[in-house]
């Protein structure tokens, strides 16, 4: 887990986003192109500018082990940002936010490692809504823990016993209250539990198997196995 | 004692459910554009009409069946005539005339004075009978007397009749109204000009032995055959002051028909936009469910195209004419009507609680947005209302309004990153399941009672033979969702299973679920 997460842009995006993150971080700073917001008395908030003087940043904090959040309210200087950040630090993790799908693909081309499309999100939490409201309930409910249900992800270690053993030879019903929805490979590429590569598979070693259930289940589930559970930062499927 | 009888018969008439459903349905199937039945009533009458004009061509040179002479004669006119009844008796209320006048009086404790409603009963159908429209209709009838042989000619008044059933006549008198004035300035224009050219025409002629005009009448006809720029040539002055007044009638005539042209263009071209927007209301009224989306900005314009895809019917309305236009351009039925007027409803002539699936309020601006709620929650509790929220310090007012489902893009923005950077693995497997563009993706399937016929417990369902996972079922009676249920569970009416898999296997397992027989039926 990163230490620090920093959020250029001081708006109501960025008031969701601090709202949300400060309890997974140890430090969250506050950047603005706004003189102005540094007299802010709720937030802490620096002043900074889009040129290449990083220099008060770095000296304060880590920046390669941060998690930085562009949310700067006009397209253009969050891609500017964006790609200044990137030029300057190769492993930093980006992530910004873009008005469009298309300005998302500018920012993603620009060294973002993930992108959120207000519009099209919006769009798409309106439709799912309406037209599949269980499946949207179901699938909120596990993302914003209003349930117990989880999705998890669970690396085959050295020693679990299922290790060198064709997917679908494993008799899942023998684990109660899970359901493998997937498995990543060690490239990362993810391969649904049906189709027909996945069934093929004989697990290795690095394998991550992507499973729903409740939290006490899966606990058992990584206990009968032997394997634990996983969340690798660098790897997001961008 | 005779007052008193006709006051309660009023009263009677008032009151009587059954009396006040007849006349309603009446009005609906003569009058009422929206009502579905009446295109019936309407094709049936123009059919009645042109049977009448080919009995009376075919009489012309041909010796017609009787039986054709009386339906034509007969039939068609007793129907026109019950019609015709039907029309006098709907278009106004006479009991509630009465009652009317009744309930006056007694509340300024005067006596009854009934003279005055049939006064006023009187003027009401008197100006119903002399309308034009009514005319026309009774004109229709008269063939009834065929012996004399003039009313026959009247079949012909039948054919004005149409006007009545098609709605595009209408349009078209409705259209070149709007220029009254100008056709009236025309008219004036080319009577005069017809005037003092057949008088001058007449005198210039008239005694000219070897010309073709003799009489007034040929001078008004060589007038306005020219005039027209018709020029049939059967008549043509020789004389030399004759043909200056040609000239004259000629250069005119030029005038009236570009004037005339150009007038019944720009009257089109001014009321095209109503027409169309009348044509676009027509069609709302044949949707039976639809989304109403009000406004059509960034996300909105989303929302639309997504819900479009998956087959909706979606109707826009929208204050803003560009934005309509580009609604348009887009190729959604868009109106330009402000969403928080009731009048904007009205206008659709809908059954909001019926036809509306769901009303969507995506202005970018709270205050639009609670001010459309509200409208709509006063014209209808129940309908569900969703609404974005652009500032959270606006969240109460807009539940205030009866907002059901209230969306804040800011708030997702920080659950989102949330999510990203505490469940990774969560967050991409959803999103890449609600992504319409992965093959693999999450669906809902209703059980119905025809699937209950071949399946009653989960076990049964054997989805995994068709490599889709059952992620659960939703619960109708209790109104959960249960992971991974157990083999033995009961499935019930108005359940769901919720299940992940390819689109195609998931489509192919839910034909299976509709089409399996129990093998023990065989």
């Amino acid at each position: 887990m990163k230490n620090s997460a920093l959020i250029f842009g001081f708006n109501k995006y960025a008031i969701e986003i601090i709202k949300n993150v400060k309890s997974e971080y140890n430090d969250v700073k506050i950047y603005s192109l706004d003189e102005e917001d540094s007299n802010n008395t709720e937030y802490e908030i620096e002043h900074f500018d889009l040129s290449d003087n990083w220099k008060n940043i770095e000296g304060s904090i880590d920046i390669e082990n941060s998690i930085v959040f562009c949310v700067l309210e006009d397209t253009a200087e969050n891609i500017f940002l964006t790609i200044s950040l990137r030029a300057l630090y190769e492993n930093l993790s980006i992530i910004a936010i873009a008005s469009h799908k298309e300005n998302a693909n500018k920012l993603l081309m620009a060294g973002a490692n993930k992108v959120i499309p207000l519009v099209e999100t919006t769009a798409d939490i309106i439709a799912n809504m309406l037209e599949s409201p269980i499946s949207h309930g179901v699938l909120h409910d596990i993302l914003y823990e209003k349930s117990d249900l989880k999705i998890a992800q669970i690396k085959i270690d050295k020693g679990s016993h299922f290790k060198d053993e064709e997917l679908s030879n494993i008799d899942w019903s023998h684990y109660h209250g899970i359901i493998v929805l997937s498995v990543m490979h060690k490239d990362m590429s993810s391969e649904f539990i049906y189709s027909s590569k996945a069934k093929r598979h004989i697990i290795e070693e690095g394998d991550i198997l992507v499973v729903v259930g409740y939290e006490k289940d899966i606990k058992d589930f990584e206990k009968s196995i032997g394997s634990q559970r996983y969340v690798n930062w660098s790897n997001w499927s961008w | 004692m005779l007052k008193h009888l006709i006051i309660d018969a009023a009263y009677n008439l008032q009151t009587s459910k059954s009396y006040q459903a007849r006349k309603q349905f009446f009005r609906n199937l003569l009058e009422n554009n929206n009502y579905r039945y009446k295109k019936y009533v309407d094709a049936f009458m123009i059919m009645l009409i042109f049977t009448s004009v080919a009995v009376l061509i075919r009489e012309v040179k041909h010796p017609i069946h009787d039986y054709m002479f009386y339906f034509n004669s007969y039939v068609i006119s007793i129907i026109f005539f019950i019609e015709y009844l039907l029309r006098f008796w709907i278009h106004s209320d006479v009991s509630k005339i009465i009652v009317e006048r009744v309930e006056h009086d007694s509340f300024l404790s005067r006596d009854v004075k009934l003279y005055k409603a049939f006064k006023k009963i009187l003027h009401v159908k008197l100006s119903y009978v002399f309308s034009m429209t009514a005319i026309i209709d009774l004109l229709a009838i008269m063939p009834f007397f065929h012996e004399l042989r003039l009313l026959r000619l009247f079949i012909l008044f039948r054919v004005f009749k149409l006007f009545r059933y098609a709605n595009s006549f209408q349009t078209l008198a409705s259209v070149l109204a709007t220029k009254k004035f100008e056709f009236f300035t025309l008219a004036i224009f080319a009577s005069i000009v017809i005037f003092v050219s057949s008088v001058l025409i007449y005198v210039m002629e008239a005694n000219n032995s070897s010309s073709p005009i003799n009489t007034l009448f040929e001078a008004v006809y060589w007038s306005i055959v020219t005039i027209s720029t018709v020029g049939y040539g059967d008549m043509v002055p020789v004389t030399y002051e004759g043909r200056i007044v040609s000239l004259v009638v000629i250069t005119s005539g030029i005038a009236v028909l570009a004037f005339t042209t150009s007038l019944v263009v720009s009257a089109f071209t001014e009321k095209l936009d109503e027409i169309r927007e009348i044509k676009t209301v027509e069609d709302i009224i044949k949707l039976k469910q639809f989304y109403l989306v009000c406004g059509y900005e960034d996300v909105a314009q989303d929302v639309v195209k997504k819900l479009a895809r998956r087959g909706n019917d979606i109707i826009i309305l929208d204050e803003d004419a560009s934005r309509v236009e580009q609604a348009k351009k887009d190729g959604f039925k868009a109106l330009n009507y402000d969403p928080g007027q009731v009048e904007s409803y009205k206008k659709l002539h809908i059954n909001i609680d019926k036809q509306i699936k769901a009303i969507l309020c995506l202005r970018e601006n709270d205050v639009e947005n609670v001010y459309a709620a509200l409208t709509i929650r006063s014209l209808s509790k129940e309908i569900y209302i969703l609404s974005l929220l652009m500032e959270s310090s606006n969240r109460n007012k807009l539940k205030f309004a009866g907002i059901n489902t209230i969306v804040y893009p800011q708030e997702l923005v920080g659950l989102i990153t949330k999510e990203l950077i505490g469940q990774p693995v969560a967050f991409e497997i959803i999103h890449e399941l609600r992504s319409e563009k992965s093959n693999v993706h999450i669906a809902e399937i209703a059980i119905t009672s025809r699937i209950l016929e071949s399946f009653s417990t989960v076990g049964e369902l054997g989805n995994q033979d068709f490599r889709v996972l059952l992620l659960g079922v939703h619960k109708k009676e209790t109104q959960r969702f249960y992971f991974n249920p157990l083999d033995d569970t009961f499935i019930e009416n108005g359940d769901y299973l919720l299940v992940i898999g390819y689109r195609v296997f998931v489509k192919e397992f839910e034909k299976h679920l509709h089409t399996k027989v129990k093998y023990d039926e065989k």
